[in-house]
């Protein structure tokens, strides 16, 4: 009997629209076969598979708990709320979206204040002065524990903070804050500061496995037919493809198309007749295209690719190695 | 009508709590009181006195209007808190104590036995420091280890020796919080010395030009900046904090490297280890070459040492190092710890802890010194023995 896959995936908001994006552009499309405000859904087309639309924060839970096969949330989250993370999930890819750092932050009338070492130092003033503990806002208790820890300072207290945190100095309810932030514009809007070697953490949302799902009963291999869809739509993504023909091309003048431009060639060199298919990151199709021109081609043609399947899948192959079967 | 089979359900720790009430009672016999703190703790003086890395160990809870609560972690303070709240506070008492603590030991259970005493209030110190250490070695003695290695220190020969250095007094601040954090302790001495960059370059230039001049006028056009700016209390701190400390930048970095041989004493000072008389020879002698004033510290390491004889603590049994602390802000002076040969864990340990209880709130300085018991190491290693 085959036991269904288990992908917890956020179940509203922008994180939501860009998680079903990136499985839509593998191909696999996200449906609720009971109406919209279903929190259950499938894979059309693709059997075993169950989909969880939870919060960001319950996913992770479920990742830690091994009761989701895979899911999609931020690492902040899976850092902070997963004691020894690595040892219970994997983080199988980046996707670029849900872009966050998670810093200190500092009010900026602080201008003694640039580096940890001196937030050290402040703090034991502070506590010398004050008879208390400088406070930090904050929901990231773990995060911030561990990075002040690594710093040495020790005289601070945190405050959690579940919203607002950008207004506890404000406020009063604390000396200042562990947040993140995409642009920094509401920092700078509450009058804090980013300390310069306070960035924490530069969190994405990721594509997360459970080393503690079962993965028995054919679950591993549901998940390398969805993983082989999204290692191979994310390699197709990462070029376009370029073809052209022409007498000069040879091995030397690949070799210095593959150091400069960063190419792949999937089928091998040219062809006896010199036609050529090239594999070409997307930002360096325009300098190629004059390179080969400028070596003697005629045409190129580019275009975008849907797939490229290959017979290594490294997502898969991180899970494999990963997981206790 | 039959009666049922009885059934007993052994009490946890039955084997052993016998012979650590024994224990206990031998130190009431000694006049200290037992004290019986609540299992059920506000979780504030364990953060802020213990520090936010207690959190991570701690089994917390809270109360319906939000409070925080926790099990208990340690008895010294609810001991200390139940001390300064009782009509004794101020006065010299010692307690004794035993039952469960909690702390969120991975695979180990998260609940498990101390013993201890604290002693307040009195102010023969090295006297009192003293028995601390024989009471300590009772308890030993009393698992059946005879011969446990005694390891000691002292924290406040190091504050007088950072103290007596001609140092700014951010950095005597700084190298003191340190002592407990021995990675940034040798990373500030490097930095003290070698006069690394702070990544101040944006304000470099004022910070030099302000160095120079009359530290009245600095500090007034600081705070007139700020005040412009629209500034006054941010984030708990005051604008004229703000500027003291600013300034302070400036003898922090133009007038901070530490001369070499000034950085070779505080290693040298901090290599010393040895027995009692040993480590005090070199104490002296290093105290002498640089011509620092460490007597008042010295003398009364001495005295203790004196007073370890009157109690038959044989003096070649304990060793000592400068660099010995417990890693715990709270200590002030003497600290030891009690093992087994090659154990890294204690199997007793404490120190003494003159600034607690003040930090909970009394209105005066009471002394303080004292020791926990990890009951169920002495007892894993009687069973060892026995079998």
């Amino acid at each position: 009997m085959t036991a269904p896959v288990i992908i917890a995936v956020p179940a509203k908001g922008r994180l939501q629209e860009n998680a079903e994006g990136y499985f839509a552009r593998a191909g696999l499309k996200l449906i609720k076969p009971r109406g919209a405000r279903d929190y259950r859904g499938t894979i059309a087309g693709m059997d075993g598979v169950e989909i969880a639309y939870l919060s960001a924060s319950e996913i992770t839970a479920q990742l830690a708990q091994g009761a989701a096969h895979l899911g999609v949330t931020g690492e902040d989250l899976v850092r902070e709320m997963i004691p020894d993370a690595d040892a219970r999930v994997i983080l199988l890819e980046g996707l670029g979206f849900g872009y966050a750092n998670v810093v200190v932050a500092v009010p900026q009338a602080w201008i003694d204040v640039r580096s940890m070492s001196d937030l050290d130092d402040v703090a034991t003033a502070f506590r010398l002065k004050h008879n208390r503990k400088m406070r930090v806002a904050t929901k990231y208790v773990n995060l911030t524990r561990g990075f002040f820890g690594q710093h040495g300072i020790g005289d601070y207290r945190i405050v959690e903070s579940l919203g607002a945190t950008e207004g506890a100095p404000a406020a009063g309810t604390a000396e200042l804050i562990v947040d993140i932030t995409t642009t920094g514009n509401t920092l700078t809007a509450n009058a804090l500061k980013v300390i310069e070697d306070g960035v924490m953490l530069r969190s994405q949302a990721n594509l997360v496995a459970a080393r503690g799902a079962d993965w028995k009963n054919g679950t591993l291999d549901t998940a390398r037919r969805i993983l082989d869809r999204l290692a191979s739509q994310a390699r197709a993504q990462a070029f376009r493809e370029m073809r052209t023909r022409f007498k000069g091309c040879d091995d030397a003048l690949l070799a210095v198309a593959r150091e400069t431009f960063g190419i792949v060639t999937p089928f091998g060199g040219p062809t006896s007749s010199g036609m050529l298919t090239l594999h070409c990151p997307p930002d360096q199709v325009f300098a190629l295209a004059d390179f080969l021109r400028g070596k003697g081609a005629d045409a190129i043609s580019v275009s975008d690719i849907d797939y490229v399947f290959t017979q290594d899948n490294p997502l898969f192959e991180r899970l494999k190695t990963g997981v206790q079967l | 009508m039959t009666n049922p089979p009885t059934v007993t359900v052994p009490e946890p720790y039955a084997e052993t709590l016998v012979s650590a009430r024994n224990l206990v009672s031998t130190y009431e016999a000694a006049g200290y009181s037992r004290a019986h703190p609540a299992i059920l703790q506000p979780a504030e003086p364990f953060l802020d006195l213990s520090g936010e890395d207690i959190r991570a160990r701690m089994f917390l809870t809270a109360g319906r209007a939000g409070e925080e609560l926790c099990l208990r972690p340690d008895f010294t303070i609810p001991v200390s808190r139940d001390y300064l709240h009782s009509p004794a506070a101020g006065r010299p008492q010692g307690y004794c104590y035993l039952g469960p603590v909690f702390r969120d030991r991975g695979t180990l259970p998260g609940e498990f036995l101390q013993a201890g005493i604290e002693s307040f209030g009195r102010t023969d110190k090295a006297a009192a420091d003293a028995e601390t250490l024989a009471l300590g070695l009772a308890a030993t003695a009393h698992f059946g280890r005879n011969a446990p290695s005694i390891m000691t220190g002292d924290v406040a020969l190091f504050t007088a020796l950072v103290s007596a250095l001609d140092l700014a007094p951010a950095w005597k601040r700084r190298l003191i919080k340190d002592f407990n954090r021995k990675a940034s302790l040798a990373q500030d001495l490097e930095r003290l010395t070698l006069h690394a960059p702070n990544g101040k370059a944006d304000y470099q230039g004022v910070l030099a030009a302000l160095a120079g001049s009359d530290p009245k006028a600095a500090r007034a056009l600081v705070t007139d900046l700020l005040s412009i700016a629209g500034i006054s209390a941010v984030g708990g701190r005051s604008v004229g904090e703000i500027a003291d400390r600013f300034l302070e930048q400036s003898t922090l970095g133009a007038a901070a490297a530490l001369p070499r041989e000034t950085h070779d004493l505080v290693v040298r000072f901090l290599n010393i280890s040895g027995t009692l008389d040993d480590a005090a020879t070199a104490m002296r002698r290093l105290a002498a070459e640089g011509g620092l004033s460490l007597d008042a510290a010295l003398d009364h390491f001495e005295a203790r040492s004196a007073e370890f004889r009157k109690r038959n603590i044989d003096a070649r049994r304990v060793a000592f190092s400068c660099a010995f602390g417990r890693g715990m802000d709270y200590y002030t002076g003497f600290v030891f710890e009690l093992r087994d040969g090659g154990s890294d864990e204690p199997l007793v340990a404490g120190g003494r802890y003159d600034d607690l209880l003040t930090r909970l709130g009394s209105p005066s300085p009471i002394p303080a010194v004292g020791f926990s018991v990890w009951i169920e190491r002495l007892s894993d290693s009687i069973a060892g023995g026995a079998s």
